[in-house]
């Protein structure tokens, strides 16, 4: 019997040689930098008398995440904008949820967590990639010229989420999608003169805030706290200074892994989260911390190098979303322990603890992966 | 694709971006960590220093055969650090305290935040201890508040070893308690060790057990009296800090090491029989009627039996007894209430050396010893015709005549028959004529043969609270009128004072512990040790390995016996109180002979029974032996028993000494199961049956697993001990067969 190649059987061929076109080198960045950070974490928390509970909690957040990576990478992308107004209206829903009392339980005055038995979700997370999507496929599936309806959408559609997220208010997730916005409309071919004007109506909206009331005390300390270090509450001075002798006491080779006086003594607070980067920096010092810096450079030029290669515009916005997302985290978490950025709990990606924001970072990780497989397709 | 004209510069732009901000980045890096030398030296030129301290696990106590009565388990506490939140708000405060209740809540530890609020307030905790909110919570629980410290700045989570008792409420009295120094106990030790931060001292020497608010400190028993032994060394690890009260560096560091381990005199096992026993008895007499018609309380009772060759105690029980790990963690008020409830018997009591008695014709030893030692009996063969009752010579009023207890008439009686037969007018008979004859004898003849046999005075026993009882002579009752006339209104002593003296009555008052050691002194021909509870103190090298095996400790150094006073007998007055007190056990007309005609395997033993009038109650009841007598070796045990409210000596602490004696006699003392000896033990019988049902071929001849240590399953099922008291394995002895 003759059998003619059906459709059918030439997509599945075209499935199972997307799968040869991923993009290893990022593979293997993320893997070294997840590993790197790992060993970050239980330094950082090894001191306690139960040492391993949180490295053991931190190792299954990253197994999911891998897990999640793979599935976003597997399903197609062209899918996922398919898809993105049921993946969008989802994540705003529970955003709206996370705010509604007894629904979203609240820690450090911030109302942003679900409670599922030991552990807690952050929905604002997961509407990062929810909304990179969305935006991106819009943007993306534009057939005109890009113009000021499609800013006007693309701006509706950002800001939604960053209101409920203001609302928690939780600041620095919002940072992440003013950035995020501004990368994906500036190579999502929003006209100059209309981002021009958007700069500016931004900053005027920002001093705006910093003199109206929508902003808790704390994160105003936090904000001003780095322009004006002699008015910041003695409790975000404290953050900084012990973040910036930790790192400052590393010198070229550190204090020796699992050697750091200060991550001993468990005297900088937060440590496994948003102050992750000094264990490196005082265990390992200039060699090491610089490494994890060039670790995850690395990571954001593959990133950028799938946006060019993508084969449509949606791939490639989907890359630009992810590339602002992490290069926001890192720069703002890392430039925070270096004392040249404000504090706001801001995670460092693949490193710090968290299991919310790894499984996304993993999952953003994922969509780039997509795009890179399917460049040919 | 309407923007592709213009993304890829655009993408390009973006690049350049985020090359600079990495760029930037490595350089602030390079510049904090290899050219800005301001932070380092901020590190080095920190000068103040601050200690961080850190207790050591305390020792553990042990029986005198090396079984572990008292041990140390992890126990997660949850606690409200006061110095951290004090200045904070009062809503602030009550946030956080129903912020915290409603968390452990939902981990199941239901509270609420005005009970986490009262604990706050009590000022029961001075403000430099740490405030228990709740011990024993789950890792959980712990890992929640260490995610979230931000949201509870006054809790403090703290792991922390807490004492454990294998054996339950056993020797609770002897072991003590432990709790949280208070503010008082802490000024004290700090004056005690004369170290106001004295940095040039070391920091780890055992003698200098530091103490800091928060710590645990023995609050009873061998714990408080071996407090400097058992408590673990701390590590005050060494800070430095900055202008601003920040960490800096750490400058010192040293590890906690664990306290040394304390080896009791007592015999659990049979601590265990005596505690089962007097409790038992105490629970059988309470609410019946006594011959004279009086309601038997017996609201306490204790039993003491020491070796009479060292002073070593064996066994020391009180009753009511307490559970020693209900004070682990603090004692509420309520809980305190109920320990020191008077009509319950004061349970936190321990009667045998803070219960002072009158010891009734158990005295007779003693004023026996001053008839015969003083010359008044001459050789001792002085005989005196009992008729019931004795006149005191030259009565001018008052009382004059004294009868015998129930009007029993012994006719001839010398000492040795006096005391077997307990005659109450051959005594009287003594100290009437040592009263007549005080210029020749002294006014206090049997208070000072009493005294020398230990009587009056503490005997000085390692344990906190004891009682000095009292022997009461004419210079003290001088002296007390003096003193207080309006309390004391009589000055003088009258012969009938004497009299009642002679007898234990009057206000003679001693202690169980004091009888036993007194009579234990009669026992080894008048060598008075003070009683031991502690035999040993050694260093563990590996809490994990078996402490009975001498390779695996130090020995620290032992308690060797004490002899503290001396009891002199001339020509054969010994052999004739000897002869009398074994009369009282072995004779027919012995006052104990029928209670050791109802344990007849027991040792025949010499002692003697007592029962003490106590105004408006029934009467006490007294019973002190020692034996082996009479015997080819010397005594090893003596005992002495005291049940106030519960009748004659003859016929309730008598019958228990000897009910206990028949085992020790017969070596048919239960071995006492520990719970985990127990748990290993029904671990090994259900691995046994599972195996022999897994292997039906097996016949039901299978042979019970044995248990480390001494408890073969065998012996247990012979075990008479009360289970609620020694937990012994319930054991139905079919188990260990086979079903079919």
């Amino acid at each position: 019997m003759i059998t003619m190649p059906s459709g059918h059987k030439l997509r599945n061929r075209d499935m199972t040689a997307a799968w040869r076109h991923v993009d290893v080198t990022l593979l293997a960045l993320v893997a070294a930098t997840t590993i790197f950070g790992s060993i970050m974490v239980f330094s950082a928390t090894r001191h306690s008398d139960s040492p391993y509970t949180f490295i053991t909690k931190h190792v299954i957040y990253v197994i999911v995440g891998v897990a999640v990576m793979a599935v976003a990478a597997a399903l197609d992308y062209q899918k996922l904008r398919d898809w993105s107004r049921l993946i969008y209206v989802g994540s705003v829903a529970a955003l709206g949820a996370v705010l509604i009392p007894g629904v979203g339980s609240v820690h450090k005055n911030i109302r942003a967590w679900f409670d599922v038995g030991p552990f807690q979700i952050q929905p604002a997370e997961f509407a990062k990639i929810a909304t990179i999507v969305t935006v991106a496929s819009y943007l993306g599936s534009v057939l005109d010229r890009v113009g000021f309806r499609e800013m006007f959408v693309s701006l509706v559609l950002l800001g939604l989420p960053m209101g409920l997220i203001l609302l928690q208010p939780d600041l620095g997730t919002t940072l992440v999608f003013v950035v995020v916005g501004v990368g994906l409309m500036v190579v999502g071919g929003i006209p100059a003169r209309y981002l021009i004007v958007l700069l500016l109506l931004g900053l005027g909206g920002v001093v705006g805030i910093l003199k109206s009331n929508t902003l808790d005390q704390y994160q105003k300390d936090r904000l001003t706290s780095f322009v004006t270090p002699e008015k910041a509450s003695e409790k975000a001075i404290y953050n900084t200074r012990q973040a910036q002798l930790a790192i400052a006491s590393g010198s070229l080779t550190g204090k020796g892994l699992f050697d750091g006086p200060q991550t001993k003594g468990g005297f900088v607070p937060e440590q496994q989260t948003d102050f992750i980067f000094t264990v490196p920096g005082e265990e390992l010092g200039f060699l090491g911390s610089g490494l994890l810096v060039v670790l995850l450079g690395g990571i954001v030029y593959r990133i950028w190098r799938t946006a060019q290669l993508a084969r449509d515009p949606v791939g490639r916005l989907m890359c630009v979303g992810v590339l602002c997302m992490i290069v926001f985290h890192v720069f703002e978490n890392v430039g925070m322990n270096l004392g040249i950025m404000p504090v706001t709990g801001i995670p460092l990606p693949f490193v710090s603890y968290g299991g919310s924001s790894t499984i996304t970072t993993f999952a953003a990780m994922g969509l780039v992966m997509n795009v890179h497989m399917r460049r040919f397709a | 694709m309407a923007e592709s004209d213009s993304s890829a510069p655009r993408l390009a732009m973006i690049g350049i971006v985020c090359v600079s901000l990495f760029a930037s980045l490595l350089v602030r890096l390079w510049y904090l960590q290899m050219i800005d030398t301001s932070s380092q030296q901020l590190l080095a030129n920190g000068v103040n220093l601050r200690v961080v301290h850190t207790e050591g696990t305390r020792g553990r106590i042990l029986d005198r055969n090396g079984k572990v009565l008292v041990d140390n388990r992890i126990s997660i506490v949850v606690e409200i650090d006061r110095t951290r939140i004090k200045a904070n708000s009062a809503v602030q405060r009550t946030n956080e305290f129903d912020d915290l209740a409603q968390v452990l809540t939902s981990f199941k530890f239901p509270t609420k935040g005005p009970v986490i609020q009262d604990r706050y307030d009590d000022k029961r905790y001075g403000p430099l201890e740490l405030v228990p909110i709740q011990s024993d919570v789950t890792a959980d629980v712990e890992l929640y508040l260490a995610e979230h410290a931000e949201r509870f700045p006054g809790v403090v989570v703290r792991r922390v070893a807490v004492r454990t008792y294998p054996y339950g409420k056993l020797a609770a009295h002897i072991v003590g308690y432990v709790g949280q120094i208070n503010d008082k106990e802490l000024a004290n030790k700090e004056e005690q060790l004369g170290r106001a931060n004295d940095p040039s001292r070391p920091k780890t020497d055992r003698e200098h057990r530091t103490y800091a608010g928060g710590d645990e400190i023995g609050k009873s028993g061998v714990e408080a009296t071996y407090e400097s032994d058992l408590r673990g060394v701390p590590s005050d690890k060494t800070i430095q800090v900055d202008a601003r009260g920040d960490y800096v560096r750490t400058v010192t560091e040293a590890s906690p090491a664990g306290g040394d381990d304390v080896w009791l005199s007592i015999d659990i096992d049979l601590q265990a029989l005596a505690e089962q026993r007097l409790g038992d008895r105490l629970s059988g007499l309470r609410n019946t009627v006594g011959k004279d018609g009086r309601p038997l309380n017996a609201p306490q009772g204790s039993v003491v039996i020491l070796d009479p060759q060292n002073g070593s105690i064996m066994a020391m029980a009180s009753f009511p007894t307490y559970d020693p790990s209900q004070l682990v963690n603090g004692i509420d008020s309520q809980l305190w209430d109920r320990l020191n409830d008077k009509s319950a018997g004061q349970p936190l009591f321990n009667w045998a050396l803070q219960g002072t008695y009158a010891p009734g014709s158990t005295f007779k030893l003693f004023s026996g010893t001053a008839g015969l030692e003083s010359g008044f009996l001459g050789t001792g063969s002085n005989v005196y015709q009992d008729g019931g009752s004795y006149k005191v010579t030259n009565c001018k009023g008052g009382k004059c005549e004294f009868r015998n207890s129930g009007g029993n008439r012994y006719g001839q009686v010398d000492i040795s028959r006096a005391l077997t037969v307990s005659s109450d007018v051959f005594f009287y008979w003594i100290g009437d004529q040592l009263w007549q004859g005080r210029d020749r004898f002294g006014e206090d003849a049997i208070q000072k043969v009493a005294a020398t046999y230990g009587l009056g005075t503490a005997t000085g026993v390692a344990l906190p609270g004891e009682g000095d009882g009292r022997l009461p002579t004419p210079a003290m009752r001088r002296e007390q009128n003096q003193k207080n006339p309006k309390a004391f209104p009589n000055s003088n002593w009258y012969a009938g004072d004497n009299l009642n003296t002679s007898i234990g009555q009057g206000d003679v008052l001693v202690t169980p512990l004091q009888l036993a050691d007194a009579y234990a002194t009669f026992a080894n021909g008048g060598t008075r040790y003070q009683p031991l509870i502690v035999s040993k103190v050694t260093r563990p090298k590996d809490l994990g390995l078996d402490p009975r095996d001498p390779d695996n400790y130090e020995l620290v150094r032992t308690e060797d016996p004490k002899v503290v006073g001396n009891v002199t007998y001339t020509g054969d007055h010994y052999q004739r109180l000897l002869t009398g007190l074994q009369g009282v056990v072995t004779n027919g007309s012995g006052t104990a002979n029928s209670a050791w005609a109802a344990n007849r395997t027991a040792w025949p033993m010499a002692g003697k029974t007592g029962t003490a009038q106590v105004n408006g109650k029934a009467d006490t009841s007294v019973f002190v032996a020692f034996g082996p007598s009479p015997a080819a070796e010397p005594p090893k045990y003596a005992i002495s028993v005291i049940i106030p409210e519960s009748g004659f000596g003859a016929d309730v602490s008598a019958p228990l000494a000897f009910g206990i004696m028949k085992d020790v006699s017969n070596n048919t003392v239960p071995a006492t199961v520990s719970d985990a000896d127990r748990a290993r033990w029904d671990t090994a019988v259900a691995k046994a049956l599972a195996t022999a049902a897994a292997n039906p071929t097996t016949t039901t001849t299978t042979v019970p697993p044995t248990v480390p240590g001494d408890t073969a399953p065998g012996q247990l099922p012979t075990s008479t001990v009360d289970p609620a008291l020694t937990a012994p394995p319930a054991v139905d002895p079919t188990r260990t067969s086979l079903p079919r």
